[in-house]
């Protein structure tokens, strides 16, 4: 039956490039749709992010986990042919697991905004298709320019996200966010060039392939000395970190995510941040195994504090969204770990954990939202003991902090316990530093738990408080499936990354 | 110098727009204020036909190149790919100032004429391989735009501008004369070959070293570069707003294009150590019109700063000679520009009613809502000018960037980020002031067929491209220098 | 006896007073005039080379000059008339309704 919903490919093309432009032709088709019709707007985004989100399945479904490399379903155009630019599209059980998070996210935003009454509702709808493209776009592109393209399409989407539909300080939260990246991924192009250049210099291949440069980085075919590699390698790491975002680069993302509306929230926690330790496992690792290796002790140290700093940070925190995003920050420095702790047990968990943070996050998000809507203050001293009047929300926060705690049959138990395993045997002190990042969190969720949902109202208010209503109810039911599935059925998510995680660490000479 | 009358048909082009123009100019005299739109549509009508001059293979000019009038004039692919972009921006102005003119209270006829003189001006400039008729060009060229700089007599802002670009126009052409003289003292020749050997026998001469240097400044005036950039800013301000849109394209162009002659034919074989000279510019212009721009509220000089912040990125094109991407790179950049720039200035047009009103950043509040596809064009172009794909603005900065790193030069081309990512900063004002700022009052706004057929063919141009640049980028890599 | 290298001082230091009256004088009308002395700076220089060289077109050259010089003068004149009508002054600083 998916083969027949889905085999509406695009013009009969293939099934990446209608995956990644799905969503822009129902951006582009909503242009022609009156702002005033929003029943259609909601159907037309929840038909297209749907349809992205069949799309995605279907090739879940399609794909065999042992093909080698990263060559499921490739795509392979010229492009700027007189520059070597391709076309070149391609997935690996890593990516995949990504982008069918990416999807589901999209599909979820989407349904809860519309049980949401938001103003400019269809730019809304636009910029989130807009946005899904540039998202898959950055994480099936195997050309590196045709990456940066799809990575650069992200950020105006999201500036508007959180400039138009944002809080009070959105104006200053948009263009924090948009100038951090963008300064990140600029030197990043100039690093793409500059390995290009050197690339064409000793190979006689004018190539932005990834898997070229690869190549060229097995054996140092293109002749970087370490200062280059140093020196590239810096460029594409404070790209990704800058998106992760690890500390110290950390600072636009309690901006953007308190600014952000639900859904921009949502989405910036669920896929953005994680693009950042995407990028790190699929560009930065394999392209320079040296550096990385030079690099290691400094990124594990500014992870190690980014797990405390983040607890703590977040264990201090009045406001819902605020401690939410702190704790963002305190997982994905744990996730950086995982993946420079450089064995396959611990690059498993941190991809285990990077979707995982994407389902528990994203569902905190969309909670905090739901409260958000109804009282219109994120400040837990507001709310308290309203587990009576939204015995719902309440059901499904706890599932998520649960989940975003590391109990186990969660998923982020998984997650966590693989960093953990593979961090203990690369050195005890890491694992000991991280372990408490963890506890830290199981104490601030819980005590926001406390504080909102459990004991007496003390607030008069909240006694008119009304539960979630059917459209968040659909958005937030996929998550908490996702949750409790990858809790206690990892098998086939993990079958899936092995091959990949072999990949990168072999290209990242970090042996498995 | 004595040259066959055949010669005549290679610039049968240039002859035709020289008429048109003279001709007109006669027809203004009689025809009365209300029917001065004809004039307009003539003009656009001649600058079209010139275009298809070009390409009309004269028995004579079947293979390029063609060089006639005793080495004065070339006739080849790199002068065709400028004249395109020229003739295309001196149309795109007269649709900009159809409506702009019609109801100012100044008479449109000399105006429409004075367009098409400068352009032949351009025309020339860019086919000019001899000092004497690149000069003369230039001055065709120059004068003209002093007198459109100040078309509005009445307006002081329009008279100062014309005032400081008559000034500074003035000034940097006799520097540049002064250079040229140097040359010819040393060469003992004006035309660029003959000055091509005599520089490759004898690189380190001092006459030639002071020369290249005074050609240089003179040239970075009119391309607007730092530190002779001062002009631009207020004469864009103060220039009726289609003249200014033109000033930043159309005359940049030509120059470019004469500094690619110069520089690549003339001096660049014989010593290539001026790309220092070029290298310091670029970076200093890059800096001052970046930052420079960060603190602007009127709309037209921030687009001023901006267009000398680009023509720091476009120098970066000429560091990269004798690698295979420099003289491409800015040619690709130039059209990427002229682009970006045109339909920009095009919202700003239809955003006046009258005269100057509707040009600071605040104008644009709520447009967004007001008029969402104005917006989301201006959107482009913003995100375009900033460098951002899948835009054209991108393909050119990629280009410049790299021939900048290929020549060697990775701190300019690092700086050259750097500073993208400052002029996110104002053009992102506009963004916001557009889509995130709720607009009070109501907006002036003037929509109008012409002004809104240019922006389309630009913002076509601006997203096309962007995305498949092939097309333009075969293009200029078929029109290179020989 | 006068050389080739006294032609070229010369005009060297009658540019070097033009290019110093530009910037440094803020009369409209002096600003004009020393923009003539370096276009005649430059004719000087042509002519001397030329005559050295015994090639004609340094003198082409110069003859095109002046005549562009005229036009660029009337032109230049023309717009000082228009300033001066609005503002009631020539001085350059008069001239500053914009700035930034």
């Amino acid at each position: 039956m998916l083969d027949s919903i889905t085999s509406l490919d695009l013009l009969g093309a293939d099934i990446l490039t209608t995956l990644l432009f799905l969503p822009s032709l129902g951006a582009l088709l909503l242009l022609a749709v009156p702002a005033e019709a929003k029943q259609a707007i909601r159907a037309m985004g929840l038909l297209f992010s749907g349809a992205t989100l069949l799309v995605s399945a279907k090739i879940a479904l399609r794909f065999d986990p042992a093909t080698p490399g990263i060559s499921g379903f490739r795509v392979d155009y010229p492009w700027m042919e007189s520059l070597g630019i391709r076309y070149q599209l391609g997935i690996d059980g890593f990516a995949l697991s990504l982008v069918v998070l990416t999807t589901l996210l999209t599909f979820c935003v989407l349904l809860v905004a519309a049980g949401q009454d938001l103003q400019r509702f269809k730019g809304y709808v636009v910029s989130f298709l807009i946005l899904e493209t540039g998202m898959l776009g950055s994480l099936v592109a195997l050309d590196t320019i045709l990456f940066y393209v799809f990575w650069e399409v992200m950020l105006v989407p999201m500036y508007f996200i959180i400039g138009i539909w944002g809080g009070k300080r959105r104006i200053y939260a948009a263009m924090k966010f948009f100038l951090f990246t963008l300064v990140g991924s600029l030197l990043m192009f100039i690093a793409i060039l500059f390995l290009a250049i050197q690339h064409q210099k000793t190979t006689g291949i004018l190539s932005f392939s990834l898997l070229d440069w690869m190549n060229a980085a097995k054996s140092n075919a293109w002749a970087l000395t370490p200062g280059m590699e140093a020196l590239v390698f810096g460029a594409f790491a404070l790209a990704f970190l800058v998106k992760v975002p690890l500390w110290p680069l950390h600072t636009w993302l309690p901006d953007a995510h308190v600014e952000a509306p639900t859904g921009g929230s949502v989405i910036l926690a669920g896929v953005l941040l994680k693009l950042g330790t995407y990028g790190l496992m699929r560009f930065a690792l394999p392209l320079f195994p040296n550096a990385t290796m030079k690099f290691t002790p400094l990124i594990v140290g500014l992870a190690l504090v980014g797990v405390v700093y983040g607890a703590w940070v977040a264990a201090a925190q009045k406001d819902m969204k605020k401690l939410v995003a702190y704790s963002s920050v305190s997982h994905l420095a744990l996730v950086v770990l995982g993946i420079f702790a450089g064995n396959a047990e611990a690059a498993a968990g941190a991809i285990y954990q990077m979707i995982g943070h994407g389902l528990t996050t994203g569902l905190l998000f969309m909670l905090v939202g739901v409260l958000y809507d109804r009282r219109h203050t994120r400040e837990m001293a507001d709310y308290g003991g309203v587990a009576r009047q939204v015995p719902v929300t309440t059901t499904l926060f706890v599932i998520a902090t649960l989940g975003s705690i590391g109990l186990p049959g969660l998923n982020g138990f998984i997650g966590e316990f693989l960093i953990l395993a593979g961090v203990f045997k690369v050195n005890v002190v890491w694992c000991a530093i991280a372990a408490t990042g963890m506890i830290l969190s199981a104490i601030y969720m819980l005590t926001l738990i406390q504080k909102v949902f459990w004991g007496p109202v003390t607030q008069p208010v909240n006694n008119g408080l009304t539960d979630i209503n059917i459209w968040e109810f659909l958005g937030a039911m996929p998550l908490v499936a996702g949750i409790v599935i990858l809790g206690v059925y990892p098998g086939p998510v993990l079958d899936l990354l092995k091959p990949s995680i072999t990949f990168v660490l072999e290209a990242a000479r970090l042996h498995p | 110098m004595p040259f066959p009358v055949s010669d005549l048909i290679l610039i049968v082009p240039e002859l035709f727009l020289t008429a048109v123009a003279l001709g007109l100019l006669i027809y203004a005299t009689v025809v009365s204020r209300e029917k001065e739109g004809a004039i307009a549509w003539m003009a656009l009508a001649a600058l079209v036909l010139t275009g298809v001059l070009l390409f009309v293979p004269f028995s004579s000019v079947t293979s390029l190149p063609q060089i006639g009038f005793a080495g004065m004039f070339a006739v080849d692919k790199f002068s065709l790919f400028f004249k395109i972009l020229i003739l295309a921006a001196a149309a795109v102005t007269i649709l900009f100032s159809l409506r702009f003119i019609g109801s100012s209270p100044y008479p449109g006829g000399e105006y429409y004429c004075l367009i098409l003189l400068t352009t032949v001006g351009m025309l020339f400039m860019v086919s000019g391989v001899h000092l004497v008729s690149i000069y003369i060009a230039l001055e065709l060229m120059a004068l003209s735009q002093y007198v459109l700089a100040g078309y509005f007599k009445q307006e002081t802002k329009s008279i100062e501008a014309a005032a400081k670009y008559f000034v500074l126009g003035a000034f940097s052409s006799g520097v540049l004369l002064y250079g040229l003289s140097l040359v010819y003292g040393a060469a003992r020749t004006l035309t660029l070959t003959g000055v091509a050997q005599a520089l490759a026998a004898s690189p380190k001469a001092p006459l030639f070293i002071l020369g290249i240097i005074l050609v240089a400044c003179g040239l970075f005036f009119k391309i607007a570069s730092a530190p002779f950039h001062v002009w631009a800013p207020d004469v864009y301000e103060g220039a009726p707003t289609p003249i200014a849109a033109f000033f930043a394209v159309g005359p940049k162009l030509a120059a470019y294009a004469i500094f690619a002659r110069i520089f690549y034919s003339g001096f660049g074989p014989g010593s290539a150590d001026w790309t220092v000279i070029v290298a310091a510019s670029a970076a200093l212009t890059m800096v001052v019109g970046n930052v420079g721009a960060l603190m602007q509220e009127n709309v037209k000089r921030l687009l001023g700063y901006s267009s000398i912040g680009h023509a720091g990125y476009a120098l970066m094109g000429f560091l990269g000679y004798g690698t295979d991407f420099g003289l491409p790179a800015l040619m690709i950049y130039l059209a990427s520009y002229a682009l970006m720039t045109l339909g920009a200035f095009g919202l700003v047009v239809m955003l006046e009613t009258k005269g100057y009103a509707g040009e600071s950043v605040d104008d644009f509040n709520g447009l967004a809502r007001k008029n969402p596809t104005a917006a989301a064009a201006m959107l482009v172009f913003l995100l375009s000018l900033t460098g951002i794909p899948p835009t054209v603005g991108f393909i050119g900065k990629y280009y410049l960037f790299t021939s900048a790193m290929k020549a060697g030069w990775f701190w300019l081309a690092l700086l050259g980020v750097l500073m993208s990512a400052v002029s996110l900063f104002y053009y992102f004002r506009i963004v916001r002031a557009m889509y995130l700022v709720d607009g009070e009052g109501e907006l002036r706004w003037k929509e109008e067929p012409a002004v809104s057929a240019a922006v389309i063919a630009c913002l076509a141009g601006t997203l096309l491209f962007g995305i498949l640049p092939q097309p333009l980028v075969s293009w200029a890599k078929a029109c290179l220098l020989n | 006896m006068i050389t080739l290298t006294h032609y070229v001082g010369l005009s060297f230091l009658l540019f070097s007073i033009g290019v110093t009256g530009v910037l440094i004088r803020r009369n409209l009308l002096t600003v004009l005039m020393s923009i003539e002395l370096m276009l005649n700076a430059v004719n000087l220089n042509l002519i001397a080379f030329s005559r050295q060289l015994g090639d004609l077109n340094g003198h082409l050259f110069a003859i095109f000059i002046i005549t562009v010089a005229a036009g660029e003068a009337a032109i230049g004149l023309a717009i000082i008339v228009s300033l001066y009508r609005l503002k009631g002054s020539v001085n350059l600083d008069d001239a500053a309704e914009m700035k930034g």
